[in-house]
């Protein structure tokens, strides 16, 4: 009975470390208590009450909250992703993307943190974290569900070296992506205003019209518009972005927003964003509706006009070159094998886009963005053009006036009222006093303490 | 209707054990032996009261020989007013209650008698 006291005491006391300070000296009350209690089951019962107020508080904490979240998606990603032992050839492949996906997930945010500060402030950037991991946990998969599907006649499909190739660097491009969203949504990386959400917000809605002209990443009516052409009206997307957030920056007079050449910068970060959701979005929609209607997945290709299975089978995939170790589908199997291959190449295409979409959008948005931002200082704000009306920056009244030390004092109550309550983190709460010291308009204050909600 | 005061029978019997001498300052087991609750039911209570500013809370001054120093609590203004406000409701609903137990059982009694 000692022992066991002894050693629920022990790990209350660790436990009660995790707690944040305010809550922590509840769970050292319980401890402290316990030599009132009657040594036996009495102090047992006791300690273990303390174990739990502890274990109701932890919830509450969240980091915790995020730890667990992140360990349900790994879990369910490796029951969906992780294959059994079988014959079919992207056995491997899925191994290797769900190991890599997982740990990467779990490595980045600390290796962001320790370079790039912890997360932003705000709802955005926290909202796009987790919607980041999300799709990404989506996508990895949705895409082992359907390469499995995909080579089912796992003799027929041999992964060739090059296959590995473009299958890993497909597995980079991915881990850019988290890296890059971490990046982006850390505290170092000042955004203006709404540069976050409109980004998004733009991608996203791209990604929706672009998922519904071709579902399955394919062609779906031979006839119809080529897919290349809504690729080239997509690029409307970084440039849009661009001249909207170049236009923001340069209404955003926080002097913690990047500058020189802020509209150009900000655009390309927003634009690149836009960019990378509408890419990541359309992959992820795109491989869920193969994964889960792989019958409904356009043959590639047309039975050649001569008609008969062999032709059907050389018009669809192709192989009998590619493929060094069996060159002849049984006849039985072509059918079988044409779906295979279809379902394989399909959604290939927007997998394909989520290598280059970022760069395509860091480099047409900083122009935009650059060019927003020129044509507002030459013409003046009432010059607006197309973009003025716009969702404008929230503007304070009187915020362009000078702010006073009075004024600083008083955002900085506000913000260790925050600090106090637990709404800002150690670090942001530091970085927030720096910036109140080098405000210089009571705009900048406002903008410091402007997602704290009052009293 | 019972619990018009918001506050549940667990938190009643804590405020009215704290109530019962407002100035003196009580450590945890004290009061989980006068209200005879479990320590997981206590302690959040009491996180819960103190985060509201109806209870003080402090840890013992100086070093007592031969154990930790306990955290200490009782009422503070405010949470004295409210605990009396709260277990005088309580009491006349106890009352009341009490009182239609009685007429329907007096009732009962005179239907059994008829």
């Amino acid at each position: 009975m000692d022992r066991c006291t002894g050693l629920l005491a022990g790990l209350l006391g660790r436990s009660a470390r995790l707690l944040p300070a305010a809550r922590r000296e509840w769970a050292e009350a319980v401890l402290a208590e316990m030599g009132e209690v009657p040594a036996g089951s009495a102090r047992v019962a006791w300690l273990c009450g303390g174990l739990w107020l502890v274990a109701r508080e932890i919830v509450t904490v969240r980091w915790v909250i995020r730890a667990l979240a992140f360990a349900a998606g790994a879990v369910g990603l490796v029951w969906i992703g992780w294959p059994g032992a079988s014959s079919n050839s992207a056995t491997p492949l899925n191994r290797v993307y769900v190991t890599g996906t997982v740990v990467a997930l779990a490595v980045l945010p600390w290796a962001v943190r320790r370079r790039f500060g912890p997360v932003h402030g705000g709802w955005a950037p926290r909202a796009a974290r987790v919607g980041g991991y999300a799709m990404v946990l989506a996508l990895i998969a949705a895409k082992a569900v359907k390469d499995r599907y995909g080579s089912k006649l796992g003799a027929y499909f041999v992964i060739v070296p090059e296959f590995w190739v473009l299958e890993i660097v497909l597995l980079l491009v991915i881990v850019g992506y988290v890296a890059g969203l971490l990046i982006l949504t850390s505290q170092h990386v000042r955004l203006t205003r709404w540069g976050l959400p409109v980004g998004i917000g733009f991608g996203a809605a791209t990604a929706g019209v672009l998922y519904g002209l071709a579902p399955f990443g394919v062609n779906v009516d031979p006839n119809g518009p080529s897919l290349k052409w809504w690729g080239v009206a997509a690029l409307a997307l970084p440039v849009a972005t661009g001249l909207l957030v170049g236009r923001l920056a340069a209404r955003d007079t926080r002097p913690a927003v990047l500058t020189p050449e802020k509209g150009a910068l900000q655009g390309c970060l927003a634009a690149s964003c836009a960019t990378a959701t509408a890419a990541l979005l359309v992959a992820v929609l795109t491989s869920i509706t193969i994964a889960l209607f792989p019958h409904q997945v356009p043959l590639e290709g047309t039975p050649a006009a001569g008609g008969g299975p062999g032709a059907g089978y050389i018009a669809g995939g192709g192989c009998e070159t590619c493929d060094p170790v069996n060159t002849v589908i049984p006849p039985s199997l072509r059918h079988e094998y044409w779906v295979e291959i279809s379902v394989g190449q399909a959604g290939i295409v927007p997998l394909a886009f989520l290598l280059f979409a970022p760069f395509v959008g860091a480099g047409l948005g900083a122009f935009a963005g650059g060019f927003a931002n020129r044509s507002r200082g030459t013409r003046g704000r009432a010059g607006g053009g197309p973009h003025a009306a716009s969702p404008p920056a929230p503007v304070q009244p009187l915020g362009h006036l000078r702010a006073s030390d009075a004024d600083r004092e008083q955002a900085i109550g506000v913000l260790k009222a925050a600090f106090a309550q637990g709404r800002l983190t150690k670090g942001e709460f530091d970085a927030r006093v720096g910036h109140v010291f080098t405000s210089e308009t009571c705009a900048d204050l406002a903008g410091l303490t402007a997602d704290i909600p009052p009293g | 209707m019972a619990r018009r005061s918001g506050f549940s029978a667990q938190t009643l019997s804590v405020l009215a054990s704290l109530e019962a001498d407002p100035t003196a300052w009580r450590h945890g087991y004290l009061l989980a032996t006068e209200t005879r609750l479990r320590s997981g039911t206590l302690y959040p209570i009491l996180i819960r009261l103190a985060e509201r500013g109806l209870v003080e809370a402090c840890w013992e001054d100086g070093q007592p020989a031969g154990r930790p120093p306990r955290h200490l609590y009782r009422l503070s203004s405010d949470g004295l007013a409210l605990a009396r406000a709260a277990l005088a409701e309580q009491a006349r609903l106890n009352h009341r209650r009490a009182a239609i137990a009685g007429r329907a059982g007096g009732r009962r009694v005179a239907a059994r008698g008829a």
